[in-house]
């Protein structure tokens, strides 16, 4: 069973088409060349699909790393 | 008054000496009217304009907190300010009316400088306050000194209230920021007065005298352009954040090295950052976010409104309308190809993949400068299908260098060889230089040559307008 970290690698790995990407909560746009505005909400979505999630626009723009989207995720998730 | 008269110079020296002797809780409310001053300066309907929408925002943000229709009024009436200002500049029929007792020109109020640079400024203020990310101000002078403060009024950079007016409190004004500003100042005077206004005549020469050139000349013009606009409007913001720096207050950089952006994507993200900022915050954010489940459809309806509403903003016209329908397709192509330009960069992850990159992207933004500086879409077609036809000129002396020159004398060529040279060696040190105008020790060697520079070669009677003070 996949951790909530390693699900979101899975989501970033299949947007950025880079199958050897490993991030960690603090990875960045700075981190990933391909994470810019336009693949932004592409990855939104992605991770929305992948965890049967409904991120508000304001969360979104709270994003700053992988880490402040693990948060609201983990938030989200029915479980937690 | 502009950033490089005389009178300016004589203005700021005063405001700055004066505001650093004062006692702190005096300061903002000096700059304020040393602000209200400097507008009153150039027209009173300026002055008047900016009055009326500051105290318009002001109050409107006491109320707007949820209050959808608020919001509403609020968003128009800054919108329509911004599409009045560009029709009006764009149309011949303005008009004017006189007043018994004050000549005050409706025309020159719509045209009010600066105005749709802080109508920005104040949809960001009422949409954070709306969204409940901000409180509203609650010191009517804090705000009009957000919307007036002279060094940004013009021709911005940009900033939230969030990140202006905590500084009015937080205002200290240190030997650091003295001498970072100073030789901020002193590196925007150089690019305004030695490279940027050195260039403007030969780049007029073509643009408007365009049915007499062809070939590499309207190449080489269309070159000089990008480059001289680059020089004018970073000279601007270093000049802006070097005063501002000067008077305790930080604001944010506009431009990050955008010459040397590998792909258009990059190059928005260095190129006038703070409006591309706005535009991607208020405009292509929410559109993309509301769109987002349509997978590749959301970033291109993004992209394409966003720079519809950046065209209107820089004015309305088939001019700027082209300029806007270039980068949509340049950034839509960049966004279709996103994973296959990944896949060649790492195949070619050398120097020279690199140079090639920023070459294609430099000649890509140069095109779509062409509208852009072209007063008519008739001019651009004309001066784009010149670049194709007679690409060598007979003589490179007549047909190249003496219309890029100007006057077609030795001195005329002298001095364009020297712009180039001077040019080369800023772009080739371009890093190294900045990193010397951020130091917060005196780096004597860099104020003397850049002193020594200004004096030399500076254009001191040009009388020229910086470009995006139109806008």
């Amino acid at each position: 069973m996949l951790n909530t970290l390693e699900r979101l690698q899975k989501v970033f790995r299949r947007v950025f088409d880079n199958d050897k990407l490993v991030i960690n909560p603090k990875t960045s746009a700075k981190d990933i060349n391909m994470w810019d505005s336009i693949s932004h909400m592409e990855l939104i979505s992605e991770v929305e699909a992948e965890f049967k999630i409904v991120f508000s626009f304001d969360q979104v723009m709270e994003f700053n790393n992988a880490g402040d989207m693990l948060t609201v995720i983990e938030l989200l998730l029915p479980n937690s | 008054m502009t950033f490089i008269s005389p009178l300016f110079f004589l203005f700021i020296s005063l405001v700055i000496s004066i505001n650093y002797f004062l006692p702190h809780r005096f300061r903002y409310v000096f700059i304020l009217i040393s602000s209200i001053l400097f507008v009153g300066f150039y027209n009173i309907e300026s002055l008047a304009a900016v009055i009326l929408f500051s105290f318009f925002n002001y109050v409107l943000a006491k109320y707007i907190r949820n209050n959808k229709w608020l919001y509403l009024l609020g968003i128009i009436v800054n919108s329509a300010a911004i599409v009045m200002f560009n029709y009006f500049s764009t149309s011949s029929n303005g008009l004017i009316f006189s007043f018994t007792l004050i000549n005050f020109q409706i025309d020159k109020f719509i045209l009010a400088l600066g105005l749709s640079f802080y109508s920005l400024q104040n949809i960001a203020y009422i949409t954070e306050v709306y969204y409940n990310r901000l409180q509203p101000e609650s010191t009517i002078c804090k705000y009009f000194l957000y919307n007036m403060f002279f060094p940004k009024f013009i021709s911005g950079p940009i900033i939230l209230p969030g990140e202006f007016i905590p500084q009015i409190e937080n205002n200290i004004i240190t030997n650091d920021k003295l001498i970072r500003g100073f030789q901020l100042l002193l590196l925007g005077i150089f690019k305004k007065m030695v490279i940027a206004d050195r260039i403007a005549p030969g780049v007029s020469s073509v643009f408007d005298y365009h049915s007499n050139y062809s070939g590499l000349t309207v190449l080489t013009a269309s070159y000089l352009f990008t480059i001289q606009l680059y020089f004018d409007f970073s000279g601007y913001t270093n000049m802006a954040l070097g005063i501002s720096e000067m008077l305790g207050y930080n604001l944010k950089d506009n431009f990050n090295f955008p010459l040397r952006s590998s792909s258009v994507s990059e190059f928005w993200r260095r190129w006038h950052i703070s409006l591309i900022s706005w535009f991607t915050n208020y405009i292509y954010y929410p559109v993309v976010f509301r769109l987002r489940y349509y997978k590749k459809g959301a970033p291109l309806v993004g992209i394409f409104l966003t720079f519809f509403i950046s065209m209107i903003w820089h004015g309305i016209g088939l001019t700027f309308l082209a300029w806007a329908v270039c980068h949509t397709v340049y950034l839509g192509f960049e966004s279709l190809t996103r994973k296959s330009r990944a896949v060649l960069s790492d195949r070619f992850n050398n120097p020279f993949y690199k140079i090639v990159c920023v070459f294609i992207v430099f000649n890509l933004v140069c095109f779509s400068n062409v509208f852009f500086r072209s007063d008519s879409f008739e001019t651009a077609i004309h001066l784009i299908k010149n670049i194709f036809s007679g690409f060598i000129p007979d003589s490179f002396l007549t047909g190249l260098i003496n219309p890029i020159a100007v006057g077609g004398h030795q001195t005329d060529e002298f001095n364009i060889f020297i712009t180039i040279l001077l040019l080369s060696v800023f772009l080739i040190f371009e890093r190294r230089i900045y990193k010397a105008a951020l130091s917060e020790k005196i780096n004597l060697k860099y104020i003397v040559l850049c002193v020594l520079l200004i004096m030399i070669f500076g254009v001191f009677n040009s009388g020229t307008r910086f470009i995006y003070m139109q806008f």
